[in-house]
Order: structure tokens, then C-alpha cells, then sequence
């Protein structure tokens, strides 16, 4: 499997140097920051003088006199990666990113020969003006660790299938990616090229130096088992309203913006994404050009709420002559949003009701969304149980989602019982059963259904109220229906049937 | 000049009317006063949807109105699980310290609804029922809402026939009675009455509620005819507890001839 490496030795020293021309004459140290910072990078001249990444700036500079220091931007670099890796698309169908100045490039099935693959890289990298001044060197090898071996040693090395044994036995162990205490320590059994490394018996080797060496082994013999990982690619979405007019007033401006937010917030539906960022660029009559960014604390795909919040980024905006065209970039794309079901037909959205549930928590107290339950249970009380409610899985599977809901009685309703705080009441009895509820009179009671749970909470001793209850359901005079009962002489009542 | 009608010609002036009526609304039938099905939902109950024109209107407030065991909570039930049967969901919010307590999960789950599916919101106060309504219905993710019937001021009602309009939700406020601006911004109120309670089986632990029989009067319909009145029955969710036996029904008039002078010997 030939792959390709395009590779930019000391990466950030040479973006660093794309920025600044005259940082290309001097030594240069690339660090973190400033005050108390450390050395990210440092380019061959400072390292020849002693300097090293790791090192604090002071110590860096210590060794490299006359290098320059420069600040790292890490935002800056990732951002010409992706422009890079953008360029590279166009030579193969498979790149992967292998972290920032280096690139695999899968090249089965592409036409020509590494002499081509090369001119195709070069060609694709010098179409943007910036890329084209990165130092970007190209290799070929049967595997990821052969190919990136070879950019290392010379730009333009070719290693074919079979060769990679002898051209990676004269390196040294730097190539495998090792710590210095690693390294240190097979230098301690003599081990400083691949080639001895790769000439020691496996097992024993792997036996001593743990699991991870099993990988040191393989590479030092030029196998790389690991295949290529194509990038994710970068979803760009992003709309534009020009050549329709000008808006003069702010409701015009609105009016254009509310379509923009709808398609833009479908597009970003439809990816199953959220947007954390939106940047919105807006086109003057006089050439002005004023782009407002907005970051959202809570990434969303909702147009309503992207359109109240731009709304109320551009209040205070003033702008000198009408607006010619708009442009909506939507950032920070994040995974999100509910896997939508084929049949689900009026399945809720998870995220609009997780934004009630927030706002019903926010209002009312923590307990105050919930999802009932049944429990079994002697007492109507002991049945009930509430669990706090979530919005995760409530989209139907479609099975579920076609089946037909159960059919209800088209002639009786099914009785509801409400279950009341118990409170004390007045019954009197004739011949032991209740007769007058209060200044009700009973028609009809139905019971006593007895409820004892004390001889196990005896048994068990766990203490607590032992519960021994007597309870009726009652027809009162006035129509109502409820449920009383007796625990020790007390009548209390529990819940009205309706 | 057009004057009263004397008492003795009214079957000819009602005719006369039907007449003019049918000349003018040529073709018309009851049917054709029917909401369509996609707006409105339905109880389920084939007398009350037919008394409601088919059904509880979507985006509107609605009031079931009634004395304790009138069967009112019975058809709140009926609306959610509806809701909650089609894929949608539903929510409840109740006052479990208040004096309508709160809803018996087994016999919500008997009544058909998806208890997955429901909302309970618990509140403490009117002004926490208002709050977790306007929440619930800006959300326009619940097909239907009850709520108790607490009186609130006409402005929060304003706005929650609002939001509800804006859902396409229906709002149910359940209660003993509408207050006056309930009254004003409800679309539709149904007052339900008990006609009679049933028992079964002899008496004593024997013995056990049945179900009821329940009067509804269609008092106000802004988009049906109002004044309608449908009869169906509410049954026990104790449906493997019942026990078999003679089934006795007792009626208001039995409450009625409870003899006066029992009554105050009880007293």
C-alpha cells in the first residue's frame, strides 16, 4: 500500500517565520508565552547551539544567544493545517491528519508514480499563496512509519515494499517517537539503531519492557500494521442573501435575517449538528463591511432562539448607509440534536423539552418535573412513585412508532382516584361501618379492606411507623366518592374518586 | 311591523323558521357543524365528542368543571391518553397539598396513558400553576395540559390562551368551578355531574365501587354549538380486584330520601 507523507519539519517555526520575513535570517525559539513560558519548537540552528523543546525560554535562550523568540498561535497553525489538508484532498481520496505539518496520503488506485504523487502535492500546496512557503517535504513508503521516516531523513525519498527493513535499520531510536529515559535505557543494553533493536529476540523484549514495546519491535523492522485514518471533513454551512435590494430600515434587515437564520439552522438539522458560534457579515452601499460574531453558551439548532440572539447582537449596531447583502457562517458545529425516526410521525423534540424541563426546574424547584411510576405496594400510597423526568428517549423506535395506539372504550372513561395529603375527619358508625362522614351522611361503603404491616416490621425490628389501617370506599350524600380510613381510631381521609 | 308570537302559533313559526333556515343554509346537516379531525382531540367517548361537535379543539382553553367524583379527572385522564398514545406527550400539573390532591398513577396507566409519556409537574401555589403552564406551552411540545382550575388574574389567562393558540395545544383546567375570567377565556367549558354510583357485590369487604354514571353539559362553545349534553359511564380501574356479584346502583334520589329524622339521630 503505497502512502505518501507530506511533511513540514518544525512546524511552527515555520508558520511562525510565514508571518514574520525577518525572522527567516536568525535562529528562532517558538514558545508558549512570554513570562515563564517554554520552548514548543526550536528550528536547526538553535538546536544545534543547544536549545531544545521542553525547555524553559530562559534556558532556551540561554543556549541560542542570538535566536529570536516568537510567540506560538496554535489557533493559527491548526487553521493552515486545514487549509493544507483542504489542498490535499484534491491529490487522494483518503488523507488523514496526523497533527499539525503532517499528512498521510493514501495513493492506491491513483494514477502515476511517485514522481507524479509528488508533483501533485507540490501542485496542490502551491495553489494557495501562503502554503505554497511552507517547506512541505514528500515521501513514499510501504506504511505510515516508513513514509513519515523517509520525509524525516530527505525530502523526495522513495522507499518501495521490501525495502523498508534496510532503510529504516541505520536510524536512530528518535524515530520511534521514544521518551529520553526510554531511549536512555536501551542505550543502557547497548540498543541505539532500529537495526538492533529489530535483531532482539521478541518475547524476551517485550517481556522487559512491557506491552507498548511490542510496537517498538515491529516498527524497528519496518512493519506499521496501522492503516490510514481518513480526516473528518469540515462541515462548512453558511448562507447568503446579495443582489435582492437594500435594507434601509431595521425591519427590512430583520425580515432578510429570519430567512437566513431558518435556512441556516436547517442546514445544521439536517448535518445532526448544533451550532456554538455564528458569525454574521453584513455588506454596506458604501463598501463597509461589519461582521459580528456571537458565541452561545449552549450550542443549539433552533431558529428561533439563533434569531432572537442575533436580534439582540445587532441592537445597538449602528449602521452609516443600507445594507446590501448578508452573509450567515455558522461556527463551532458540534455532534447533537435527536436521531430522527423514519415513521415517528409527531415524536417531540428531546432538546425543546429538555429546555422545559430546565426552565420548569429553574422556576419551581428540582423535584418539580417528574414521571410517575407504579410500585407494588399494599396502599394506594405505597403504589405511587416519582422519578425526576428526562427527555432522553422519548423519540419512538419505529416499530413502536407504527403500531397503532390501543383502542379505548368508546363508552365508559376508566375512573380516576386523586390522592389527597391524608388529613384527620369526623366518621361516625352504626353497627361498626361508617355512617356520617363530616356533615355527609353515607349512602353506600364498600370494605373494610385491612392493611397490616406490622407483624414483619415487628419481625424485622426496623422501627417506624407500623401501619394497621382499615379502609372503606364511601358514597357520600352530596355525590362524592371517597376513600377513608381507620388507623387507631383515627379516620382519615385519602383520596376522593373522580 | 313585526310583532310577538302568540303562544298557540309557535309550531308554525318554529316551522317557518326551519323553512328559512333551510332555504338560506341550503344543504347544511349537524355534520356539517363538525370539527375536522386533525383539530380537535379526541376523548374517546362517543357521546361526549359527539356533544362537542368531535371533540376537545386543539389551541384553545377548556374547562371541566364539577364536584369530586363527577368524573372529571376521569376525562382529563381520557385527553392524556390520547395525547400520549399517538407518539406525543402530555403533562399534568397538580397541587398534591391542595384540595384536589394529585393523580393516582395506577389508574392513570388504567385509563391508557403512557406514563413515560406525562409530564407531573408538582407547583405549590397558583402563581407556580400559571408559571409551569406559560413554560409548557411556550415549549409547544404537549399535545395536552390540565391544570387545576385555580383562579388567576385575566392577564396571565390572556396569555396563556395565547401561547396555547400558538401551540396548537389544548389547556384543561380542572375544577370545582371557573372562576370569572376562566369563564371569559375558555373556549369551551363542560360541566359533569354524577347521575349515579354503582356497586357491586353484596356488602361489607364484599362489596366494591363499580363505577359511575356521569351527566355532561356542554355550557360554552366558541366553535361548536353550545348547550349540548352527552351520558357515558366512568368505571373502577379495579378491574382484577372487583369482586363478581349483583351490581346496585344508588341515585341522587336515594340521597333524597334519606329521612330527615335519620339525619339528625346521626347528628
Amino acid at each position: 500500500m503505497p502512502i505518501v507523507c507530506a511533511l513540514v519539519p518544525v512546524y511552527e517555526v515555520e508558520v511562525a517565520r510565514l508571518g514574520d520575513v525577518r525572522l527567516r535570517e536568525r535562529p528562532l525559539i517558538v514558545v508558549d508565552r512570554l513570562e515563564r513560558g517554554h520552548a514548543i519548537a526550536v528550528d536547526a540552528h538553535a538546536y544545534e547551539s543547544g536549545a531544545r523543546a521542553g525547555m524553559t525560554l530562559v534556558q532556551a535562550a540561554a543556549c541560542a544567544r542570538e535566536a529570536a523568540v516568537a510567540l506560538d498561535d496554535p489557533v493559527r497553525n491548526r487553521a493552515l493545517w486545514e487549509r493544507a489538508l483542504d489542498a490535499l484532498d484534491a491529490v487522494s481520496p483518503l488523507v488523514e491528519d496526523a497533527g499539525d505539518g503532517i499528512a498521510f496520503l493514501e495513493m492506491r488506485g491513483v494514477a502515476g508514480g511517485d514522481v507524479q504523487w509528488f508533483a501533485s502535492v507540490r501542485e496542490a500546496l502551491e495553489s494557495d499563496p501562503e502554503l505554497a512557503r511552507l517547506p512541505v517535504r514528500t515521501a513514499l513508503g510501504p506504511n505510515k512509519f516508513v513514509a513519515r521516516a523517509a520525509a524525516l531523513v530527505r525530502d523526495g525519498t522513495v522507499v518501495r515494499s521490501g525495502e523498508e527493513r534496510a532503510f529504516v535499520a541505520p536510524l536512530g531510536l528518535g524515530y520511534l517517537g521514544l521518551d529520553e529515559p526510554e531511549i536512555e535505557r536501551l542505550e543502557l543494553f547497548g540498543v541505539t539503531t532500529l537495526r538492533a533493536l529489530a535483531a532482539l529476540p521478541h518475547g524476551p523484549f517485550v517481556r522487559r519492557f512491557g506491552p507498548q514495546s511490542a510496537r517498538w519491535h515491529a516498527l524497528a523492522g519496518g512493519t506499521d500494521g496501522a492503516p490510514i485514518v481518513p480526516r473528518v471533513r469540515r462541515v462548512a454551512i453558511e448562507r447568503s442573501l446579495f443582489g435582492e435590494g437594500t435594507a434601509e430600515r431595521e425591519d427590512q434587515l430583520l425580515f432578510a435575517l429570519r430567512t437566513l437564520v431558518t435556512a441556516v439552522s436547517g442546514d445544521v438539522a439536517v448535518r445532526g449538528k448544533r451550532c456554538g458560534a455564528l458569525r454574521l457579515e453584513l455588506e454596506c452601499e458604501d463598501g463597509d463591511r461589519v461582521v459580528l460574531a456571537l458565541v452561545f453558551a449552549q450550542p443549539t439548532a433552533q431558529a428561533a432562539t439563533l434569531f432572537d440572539l442575533v436580534r439582540a447582537r445587532l441592537e445597538g449596531v449602528e449602521l452609516k448607509s443600507p445594507v446590501t447583502g448578508l452573509r450567515l457562517i455558522a461556527e463551532r458545529l458540534e455532534p447533537g440534536g435527536a436521531e430522527l425516526s423514519l415513521f415517528a410521525g409527531r415524536d417531540p423534540d428531546p432538546e425543546i423539552v429538555g429546555i422545559a424541563l430546565a426552565r420548569l426546574q429553574a422556576a419551581l424547584g428540582p423535584q418539580a418535573a417528574l414521571r410517575a411510576r407504579v410500585a407494588s405496594g399494599n396502599r394506594f400510597e405505597a403504589q405511587a412513585t416519582y422519578e425526576p423526568f428526562t427527555a432522553g428517549g422519548l423519540a419512538r423506535a419505529t416499530q413502536a412508532a407504527l403500531a397503532p395506539p390501543a383502542a379505548l372504550d368508546a363508552r365508559a372513561a376508566t375512573l380516576a382516584y386523586r390522592m389527597l395529603a391524608p388529613r384527620a375527619i369526623d366518621v361516625r358508625c352504626e353497627r361498626g361501618r361508617p355512617a356520617w362522614v363530616g356533615t355527609h351522611a353515607v349512602l353506600e361503603a364498600a370494605g373494610p379492606w385491612r392493611v397490616d404491616e406490622t407483624w414483619w416490621a415487628h419481625a424485622l425490628a426496623s422501627g417506624g411507623h407500623p401501619i394497621q389501617t382499615d379502609a372503606y370506599d364511601v358514597l357520600l350524600d352530596d355525590g362524592a366518592l371517597v376513600r377513608i380510613t381507620s388507623d387507631g381510631g383515627t379516620w382519615y381521609l385519602c383520596g376522593t374518586y373522580d | 311591523m313585526v310583532g310577538p308570537v302568540p303562544l298557540d302559533r309557535h309550531p308554525e313559526a318554529l316551522e317557518g323558521l326551519r323553512t328559512a333556515l333551510a332555504a338560506r343554509y341550503r344543504g347544511a346537516s349537524p355534520e356539517a357543524f363538525t370539527l375536522a379531525e386533525e383539530s380537535v382531540v379526541r376523548s374517546g367517548l362517543e357521546a361526549l365528542d359527539a356533544a362537542l361537535g368531535g371533540g376537545f379543539p386543539r389551541g384553545i382553553i377548556a374547562t371541566l368543571e364539577g364536584p369530586p367524583g363527577s368524573g372529571r379527572s376521569a376525562v382529563a385522564a381520557r385527553l392524556l391518553a390520547t395525547a400520549t398514545a399517538g407518539g406525543g406527550l402530555g403533562a399534568l400539573v397538580e397541587v398534591p397539598a391542595g384540595p384536589e390532591g394529585s393523580f393516582f398513577p395506577r389508574a392513570l396507566a388504567a385509563a391508557g396513558v403512557d406514563l413515560d409519556r406525562l409530564l407531573v409537574v408538582r407547583a405549590d401555589r397558583a402563581g407556580q400553576i400559571a408559571r409551569a403552564a406559560d413554560i409548557l406551552m411556550r415549549a409547544a411540545a404537549f399535545g395536552v395540559v390540565v391544570i387545576p382550575a385555580t383562579a388567576l388574574r385575566a392577564p396571565v389567562w390572556t396569555r396563556l390562551a395565547s401561547l396555547t393558540h400558538r401551540a396548537n395545544a389544548l389547556l384543561i383546567a380542572v375544577g370545582l368551578e371557573a372562576s370569572d375570567e376562566l369563564r371569559y377565556f375558555a373556549s369551551l367549558r363542560v360541566r359533569l355531574q354524577s347521575s349515579n354510583a354503582t356497586f357491586a357485590g353484596e356488602s361489607g369487604p364484599f362489596c366494591a365501587l363499580a363505577g359511575i354514571g356521569v351527566d355532561a353539559a356542554v355550557l360554552k362553545h366558541k366553535r361548536a354549538a353550545p348547550g349540548r349534553h352527552a351520558q357515558f359511564a366512568c368505571t373502577t380501574f379495579e378491574r382484577d380486584g372487583a369482586p363478581l356479584g349483583t351490581l346496585r346502583e344508588r341515585t341522587r334520589a336515594d340521597a333524597a330520601a334519606l329521612r330527615p329524622e335519620r339525619r339528625a339521630a346521626i347528628r
